[in-house]
């Protein structure tokens, strides 16, 4: 396969992909440095640098490697919040292009099993995000580490025994922080890797969709530039670009600086404990979900296991099934190699908006206390207006969107 | 058309990263390093641009040649055989359904037991014994079994109360002076500890997911996330008035497993 022979059309929106790429890119680069000098233990040892704060004391290994990169290492604080910016730009340019290819219909078949692929991509970022964020051992880290285990714990029937398996004993484990090292830096992007070659493979394969254009049958022919000098030099002018904005944020916001927390002792937590914000989606649930013990079937079903097992599970099998779901619901469905305006297929507007609007109000629900105290309103308040909007809201908006897209179609026509 | 922008880009650029080098190894202030390498960076993008944007792009069109490989026919050859994928799927679950069952027989369990005891001293976070009189009204501390393993699941609460007074469900035998009780810190919903107090209700509140339990009576949910009560410490009073446990945890401590 000749690479000269592919033709690729150009949109903005066709980039939305790439800089999740890059993203990734920049990931791996600060990743090698940070990871020969990190130590994935939590033995303690004691630390002697310029860190004021901790000199002479003892402390986790994982911790004092990190307090060691940030002070000690050349570069190596700009190293640190290189990685956490372009990991939180890594997730939102991925759910970026998850929703440009849901609203234009690139999902379609042929192309219903890349479409999957994706999915597990990003699902495999969040993963990578998870152990990436805990290594550090800090306060938040320890504390995320043991709500963890007791989610594991909750899956029916054998989550004490796969906890215990996963984590190698009972929390706090020193296996732990090993086995998310070795996820975070090898075993995840290595698959990682290999489904995004898979990825742009089928892409290539599939050839990419097109916007409808007057004058060209789209499903017959592709129009674009040949994969050579000038989309080779766009790339590159975006992946520089990508990076060059990501490291100068670095200078101007903190990202993931964790000396103030102090590392992880037993038994102690700090007053508000939020994860990154892409996994906000889960730990809403946490917050917003009364609490409740029922014992079916020789099974203990709670809060956990409605909350991080059912429901979530319940999202990412509604997302991976959406193109099933819509050939059901939508038969005739055009032209698949042609993109459709979002506004034309109202009901596909209504359920994404209504699947994401769930998320939202999921993920609002993980910053509960905060808008509480921002807001100066109890917080039990918060937590019940997030109860209803959580049954209320996704329907509520999905609606929404379906009539505005109805009444812009029913106004204007079909869109090309 | 400024035919200077690139190699004006490509300039900065270098120097920009030359210059993030110096300064790296020089311990220059963050901002300084974070700056030159990324001024740099955008610079060098903005010289790709330009130079880009100098040669110009050109449009064709082609006929689309949609390829499907060997996976891809092997997919369709079962999505048009139901009985077979019927049996795939249903091979796929009996596998799952018997890990399982294997998981759950054989695999490991955790040992029961927090490393509280009869007669155990309760000491502070530095090892101190605790008086009886020590904890102000409204106040709270975090206690550990003397000289005993301290597992993440030992630690307990110390509450004095001052607002309202302790009533069942709280075990009364187990109060000290009608107001010092003592309960299991680590949280019935996710295992966090359970480390803020507020005196006015005498609730006790967790941090990672506002449980909020009532101290006066037995730590039972009042609102929030949390399935049951947190144990309760017995405590009793030793010679010296020291405090001391009369037993271990009468129920499983910590966040309940499916």
């Amino acid at each position: 396969m000749q690479l000269r022979r592919i033709v690729y059309p150009t949109h903005w929106s066709f980039l939305l992909g790439e800089v999740a790429v890059v993203a990734f890119v920049v990931l791996v680069v600060t990743g090698i440095p940070l990871t020969l000098v990190y130590r994935p233990s939590i033995d303690p040892v004691v630390y002697s640098g310029s860190a004021e704060l901790y000199d002479g004391q003892v402390l986790p290994a994982a911790f004092a490697s990190v307090i060691r990169i940030s002070n000690d290492l050349p570069g190596g604080l700009l190293l640190r919040r290189l990685h956490a910016a372009a990991s939180y730009v890594f997730v939102a340019a991925a759910v970026a292009h998850l929703l440009r290819v849901l609203l234009t219909g690139a999902f379609r078949w042929p192309r219903a099993g890349n479409y999957g692929i994706g999915v597990g991509l990003l699902l495999l970022a969040l993963l990578m995000g998870l152990t990436g964020q805990n290594l550090p051992f800090e306060l938040l880290a320890g504390n995320s580490l043991r709500v963890t285990y007791a989610y594991i714990q909750s899956f029916p029937y054998v989550g004490e025994q796969l906890a215990l398996l996963l984590y190698g004993g009972v929390f706090p484990t020193g296996e732990i922080i090993q086995r998310f090292w070795l996820l975070h830096v090898l075993l995840l992007p290595a698959v990682f890797a290999a489904g995004l070659a898979a990825h742009l493979l089928l892409v290539v394969r599939r050839t990419h969709t097109q916007l409808p254009r007057r004058g060209v049958d789209a499903g017959q022919v592709v129009v674009g530039e040949r994969v050579g000098r000038g989309p080779a030099a766009r790339s590159a002018a975006l992946a520089l670009l990508v990076a060059g904005v990501l490291t100068a944020s670095t200078a101007l916001v903190p990202w993931a600086d964790v000396e103030l927390q102090g590392p992880y002792r037993v038994g102690e937590a700090a007053n508000t404990l939020q994860p990154d914000w892409y996994l906000f989606w889960p730990e809403g649930t946490m917050r917003i979900l009364p609490g409740f013990k029922w014992e079916v079937l020789g099974a203990t079903i709670t809060n956990r296991t409605v909350g991080v097992v059912f429901l979530p599970l319940l999202l990412v099998a509604l997302l991976l099934g959406y193109p099933l779901l819509e050939r059901r619901l939508l038969p005739t469905g055009g032209d698949p190699h042609v993109l459709q305006h979002p506004l034309d297929v109202p009901l596909r507007v209504g359920l994404v908006t209504g699947w994401f609007g769930l998320i939202a109000v999921m993920s609002v629900g993980a910053a509960d206390d905060v808008i509480a105290e921002v807001m100066g309103v109890p917080l039990e308040a918060v937590v019940r207006a997030l109860r209803v909007a959580l049954v209320a809201a996704p329907p509520l908006v999905g609606w929404l969107a379906y009539r505005y897209a109805r009444s812009q179609r029913e106004r204007w026509g079909e869109r090309v | 058309m400024n035919r200077g922008a690139a190699p004006f880009g490509a300039v900065l650029g270098v120097l920009g990263v030359a210059g993030f080098l110096a300064a790296a190894f020089a311990g220059a202030p963050l901002a300084v390093q974070g700056g030159a390498l990324g001024l740099g960076l955008l610079a060098l993008g903005y010289a790709v641009v330009s130079a880009g944007r100098a040669a110009g792009h050109g449009e064709v069109i082609a006929h689309r040649e949609v390829r499907f490989g060997t996976l891809a026919a092997a997919a369709e050859r079962l999505g048009r055989r139901p009985l077979l994928r019927a049996g795939l799927l249903g091979g796929a679950a009996l596998l799952g359904v018997g890990g399982g069952v294997l998981l759950r027989v054989f695999g490991p369990r955790a040992a029961r037991g927090t490393g509280w005891e009869a007669g155990v001293h309760l000491v502070d976070p530095l090892g101190a014994r605790i008086n009886a009189d020590a904890v102000p009204p409204g106040g709270v501390a975090t206690v550990w079994p003397e000289g005993r393993r301290h597992l993440e699941l030992t630690a307990a609460i110390l509450v004095r109360l001052s607002a309202r007074p302790a009533l069942p469900p709280t075990r009364l035998e187990w109060v000290v002076n009608d107001t010092l009780v003592a309960y299991s810190k680590v949280c019935t919903h996710a295992g966090c500890p359970v480390g803020l107090f507020r005196e006015r209700d005498a609730a006790l509140f967790c941090p990672c997911h506002q449980a909020t339990y009532d101290a006066a009576r037995g730590a039972s949910p009042t609102f929030g996330p949390a399935p049951q009560p947190l144990p309760q410490l017995p405590l009793g009073v030793d010679r010296d008035g020291f405090l001391i446990a009369l037993s271990d945890f009468t129920v499983p401590v910590g966040p309940p497993a499916g």
